[in-house]
């Protein structure tokens, strides 16, 4: 235990010099007096929670989790096209506990990044969200990308990864590197292959990975994907996806496809006890064909289809079959959107069967926002002696300021786990800028 | 060639090639760090002021439509590219959903927002059980490393 402990804060002092320093190395870069010349965003999302849970034995506990979200970005640092990004969240319980503390909090990400004016070149420093080839990672570390005039491409990476383990006798992966080497030709082709090795005692052996990727575009409007990921570690492969996506006009957008996946192959570095056997069985396939639609059939109006065959290998949970139809119709400078969708799971099991309506409409006249957004579900199989769930959220906001808005949310539930519940949530919106252009 | 020696060939290559400066990089233009326009509510189509290919994404805009297509699918591109994202998405963006530690479902914090694609929406307590059994490999892409000490109230 105390190993552990020692060993946990060297970690995070670890995390924290790698972010001192790099941040501290590239401090030359920023003479004082050049952040005039900076792109600065500031973004404050504060969120007040309020419910109640009752507990075995009918004693009552009313929860009122504050959370505040902070976001900032500092972009063309002295004139250079050098970046600080930085997210991060806190929370204070206000009445019960609602976690394993009274507070919480993490930082997403706080990183230094330049990126090259040509070839998509680029370096990171920091804490950042990596993706990259066979990479879906939050890292404590560096990452580099080029593009050569060839159109031969290099990416390289590591450092500490930021994962959380409650799998009992599982920590967290040591350290993690690996790369990316990609071809990419303008608008017909990119194709790459990817490496990643995490060190760790992921039941027993590290984590290593082999991809590939593929975009091609075999015609004007149509293109084909490909991914997969072997893993090493199991000695088989432990996804892949194949896709076909065809828009052969601007308002018509249609994608099918083939996807799998092995359970022993892509939960090996599992650090969540739902995705480790006995929750799972370790021998089990999962094969997904599946179909998306997505037509703009008048201004304003969107078509929407999907639907998915997921086949098992194993008989116990089963295949099943989803289906998904919705309309949307964006109004008011599509500042607005209205929405109908019902989808259906039909499934062997019928534990496994559902079907579920949903609809939703904002309005926001002038400085007034108003949203509404209702859903039912229906379980072929009771749940706790139920079939039906309900949930309506209600939300109503003001634009105090331009860069200030104040809103509030009810939330009523009717479902398996409750009889009847009601969550309030206030949320004050603080945006601030000193550019204009796209950030979402 | 043993794996290492592969996987430090590549992380050498990549090195050099940072090494060896403008003379290694391509001269065509990067994917803006940012968008140089005001983008507009709702899904964005590129398709609106764009056409053909993007220069720096080296890939035509038609791919880039944030139609339901694409945002089932974006990982795909992402993968690839994380830069051109950044050009219109603050990284605050991604990790709404992509967050290694989070307490808040996406829906909760987007109550405001119900056009957004947020997912866990109702009381997805009861409804992760039929879609964790049908297909968990979905859970796991964001569930597999998170800090979800209150699943362990069930799966221990």
């Amino acid at each position: 235990m105390g190993r552990r402990t020692i060993r946990g804060i060297l970690r995070k002092s670890h995390s924290l010099a790698c972010l001192a320093l790099a941040v501290s190395l590239f401090h030359p870069v920023f003479p004082p007096g050049d952040a005039a010349a900076a792109d600065l965003t500031f973004s404050s999302k504060t969120y007040v929670l309020g419910y109640e849970r009752e507990l075995a034995g009918g004693q009552k506990n009313r929860y009122v989790p504050a959370y505040e979200y902070l976001s900032a970005d500092a972009a063309n640092l002295g004139g250079k096209p050098v970046a600080i990004h930085f997210y991060g969240w806190g929370r204070v319980d206000l009445a019960d506990q609602t976690g394993t503390g009274k507070t919480s909090g993490d930082i997403g990400s706080l990183y230094i990044e330049y990126l090259h004016p040509q070839g998509n070149a680029q370096v990171k420093a920091g804490r950042f969200l990596l993706a990259e080839g066979v990479a879906m990672e939050t890292l404590d570390g560096g990452f580099a990308k080029v593009t050569t005039p060839l159109g031969l491409g290099f990416a390289a990476y590591g450092g500490v990864p930021v994962e959380h383990s409650i799998l009992d006798n599982t920590d967290k992966g040591d350290s993690l590197y690996g790369g990316r080497v990609f071809f990419a030709r303008s608008g017909f082709v990119e194709v790459g292959v990817s490496y990643l090795k995490e060190k760790g005692s992921f039941q027993g052996k590290d984590r290593e990975l082999y991809g590939g990727d593929l975009w091609l575009r075999v015609a004007g409007p149509v293109e084909l994907t490909g991914q997969v990921a072997y893993n090493q570690a199991v000695h088989e492969i432990a996804s892949q996806r194949y896709a076909v996506r065809i828009v052969p006009h601007s308002t018509l957008d249609v994608s099918a496809g083939y996807e799998s996946y092995t359970y022993k192959g892509l939960f090996q570095p599992a650090l969540n006890p739902a995705f480790v056997s006995p929750a799972v069985d370790n021998g089990d396939k999962v094969q997904t064909i599946f179909g998306v639609l997505d037509w703009r059939f008048l201004p304003g109006w969107t078509l929407e289809l999907a639907a998915k065959d997921i086949r098992h290998d194993k008989a116990d949970p089963g295949n099943a079959s989803r289906g998904e139809i919705g309309v949307r119709y964006a109004y008011n400078g599509r500042k607005d959107v209205a929405g109908l969708s019902a989808a259906a799971v039909a499934a062997d099991k019928d534990e496994n069967e559902y079907q579920e309506i949903r609809g939703f409409a904002s309005y926001s006249p002038a400085k007034i926002r108003l949203a509404l957004d209702a859903m039912a579900q229906k379980y072929k199989q009771e749940i706790n002696g139920k079939k039906n769930a309900y949930q309506v959220v209600a939300s109503a906001g003001y634009q105090l300021l331009a860069a200030l808005q104040l809103s509030g949310d009810l939330t009523y539930t009717q479902s398996p786990n409750y009889q009847e519940d009601y969550a309030g949530l206030i949320r004050a919106t603080l945006e601030l800028g000193t550019s204009t252009g796209g950030k979402k | 060639m043993n794996r290492r020696a592969l996987a430090g060939n590549i992380l050498g290559a990549a090195l050099l090639a940072s090494l060896l400066g403008c003379s290694a990089v391509s001269q065509t233009p990067s994917v803006p760090p940012k968008h140089p326009g005001d983008l507009p509510p709702g899904r964005v189509d590129c398709l609106e002021c764009h056409k053909d290919v993007s220069t720096g994404a080296l890939k035509p805009y038609a791919s880039l439509r944030h139609s339901r297509v694409f945002i089932d699918s974006h990982g795909t591109y992402a993968r690839k590219s994380q830069s051109l994202c950044a050009s219109c998405h603050a990284p605050a963006f991604c990790q709404t959903c992509h967050a290694a530690k989070e307490e808040l479902k996406p829906n909760t914090r987007m109550g405001d927002r119900p056009d957004r694609m947020a997912p866990h929406r109702g009381d997805y307590l009861v409804t992760h059980r039929i879609d964790g059994r049908i297909d968990p490999g979905s859970c796991y892409r964001c569930h597999g490393n998170k800090n979800d000490a209150k699943c362990r109230q069930c799966h221990k």
